[in-house]
């Protein structure tokens, strides 16, 4: 499964190249495009409505991961394992409490990744897996976070091992029998906390290695402009900090007169990554909305993302 | 004549003074736990009192079974207010 996500400034027309090429690559293999913006209008551009995953023809399916109701259904979850855990408090009501949690920082970009994770893993039946993601900065902050949470995650379970070695000398010293309260379970397999952290430690690592491996692509779109130049080189730059793989960029919207313009802008980028380097032109027909024909994109898409590429 | 009793006592004297001592020697390693509970949930929850935080979900995931830490956490939190009184104790300095 090839997978790909296409960023960059909003409004540069990610959507647009993402659809157009998801359109292109189903005339020969099967395909998903997935939107991940928190404005949808993936079912705008193929003029239908997205409330589900839906096939749009033989070999292209569309969805759009609604953050909402995947942050509630997350949300319900944990309520549903603190309700197990302090049963005995009688605990009612507890969602009116913690509904205020899906407004926390973070957890925008939690629900993002658990839909990117829940696509990769389910979908093994589309040879492409098409991601139009959100404006740079939420798109950066979900790219980054399996890293951060494999960063936090291996120095909490480190000060947990720690603790369970603690405890098993205080085992050793005082005996089965001890009652002190304060004692900890000293087996690592007895300890819920660590065996929790250990599987969503796996759980990132396999997520961070899909996302830095050979079958996911980058593709940052911009525009023969200034600001969507200066925002392609920060989100270029921050992409190799977090070492994924950028391997497209589209200078989209080009037209006769701002081709200077996208020369210039093409050799600032070249200076800051080797990655290929490709030129869309301004389509008279999608200016016309809905029905207009997204599929009168001149450029061959399905060239950039050879089939059968891993 | 020393019945059982006797016997029984001697021996659960010379058990008591020995859980006594293990207990004694432990005593650090004790305090030394508890303190890393609070760092781990001290880590883990920091964005409550100002410190930089993990993501939050990593919060949300393991706060359910986080019941001791917590319990440790506001005992340190209440006891902090005499740090050295508790350092002394630790150390059994009277």
């Amino acid at each position: 499964m090839n997978i790909l996500f296409f960023t960059g400034k909003g409004g540069v027309g990610k959507s647009t190249l993402a659809a157009a090429t998801a359109w292109q690559l189903s005339q020969k293999s099967r395909v998903l495009i997935v939107s991940l913006d928190p404005a949808h209008n993936l079912g705008d551009i193929f003029g239908v409505s997205l409330k589900k995953k839906t096939s749009f023809s033989k070999r292209l399916a569309l969805e759009e991961i609604d953050l909402k109701k995947r942050t509630k259904a997350y949300l319900k979850r944990e309520i549903g394992v603190l309700n197990e855990t302090y049963k005995y408090l009688q605990v009612l009501n507890l969602d009116n409490y913690f509904s205020v949690l899906q407004y926390s920082p973070g957890i925008e970009e939690y629900a993002l990744l658990s839909g990117i994770e829940e696509v990769i893993e389910s979908d093994n039946e589309y040879d492409y897996v098409i991601f139009d993601t959100p404006p740079t900065g939420l798109t950066l902050r979900f790219l980054a976070l399996p890293r951060v949470t494999i960063t936090w995650i291996e120095r909490l379970i480190q000060i947990r091992r720690t603790i369970l070695e603690k405890c098993h000398t205080i085992h050793r010293i005082c005996g089965p029998m001890s009652d002190q309260e304060t004692l900890l379970n000293f087996e690592e397999e007895d300890d819920r906390v660590l065996q929790r952290l250990i599987a969503l430690g796996r759980k990132y690592r396999n997520l961070d290695a899909v996302l830095q491996g050979n079958a996911c692509r980058i593709v940052t779109v911009f525009n023969p402009d200034q600001l969507s130049l200066r925002e392609a080189e920060r989100l270029i730059l921050a992409l190799k900090d977090l070492n994924l793989p950028l391997r497209l960029l589209v200078d989209n919207k080009i037209t006769d007169a701002n081709l200077p313009t996208a020369e210039r802008v093409e050799n600032q980028l070249r200076k800051i990554t080797d990655a290929s380097l490709t030129r869309v032109r301004l389509s008279d027909g999608l200016s016309g909305g809905r029905s207009s024909k997204l599929y009168e994109i001149q450029e061959d898409m399905t060239s950039w993302f050879p089939t059968g590429a891993s | 004549m020393a019945g059982p009793s006797t016997l029984d006592f001697l021996r659960r004297m010379i058990a008591d003074m020995g859980a006594t001592q293990r207990n004694k020697v432990a005593a650090l390693t004790v305090a030394e736990v508890a303190e890393l509970r609070n760092i781990f949930a001290l880590l883990l929850l920091g964005a409550f009192v100002g410190l930089p935080s993990p993501p939050t979900f990593l919060a949300v995931e393991l706060l359910p079974l986080m019941e001791k830490e917590l319990q440790i956490l506001n005992r340190r939190a209440q006891d902090s207010c005499d740090m050295l009184a508790e350092m002394c104790g630790m150390l059994g300095i009277d």
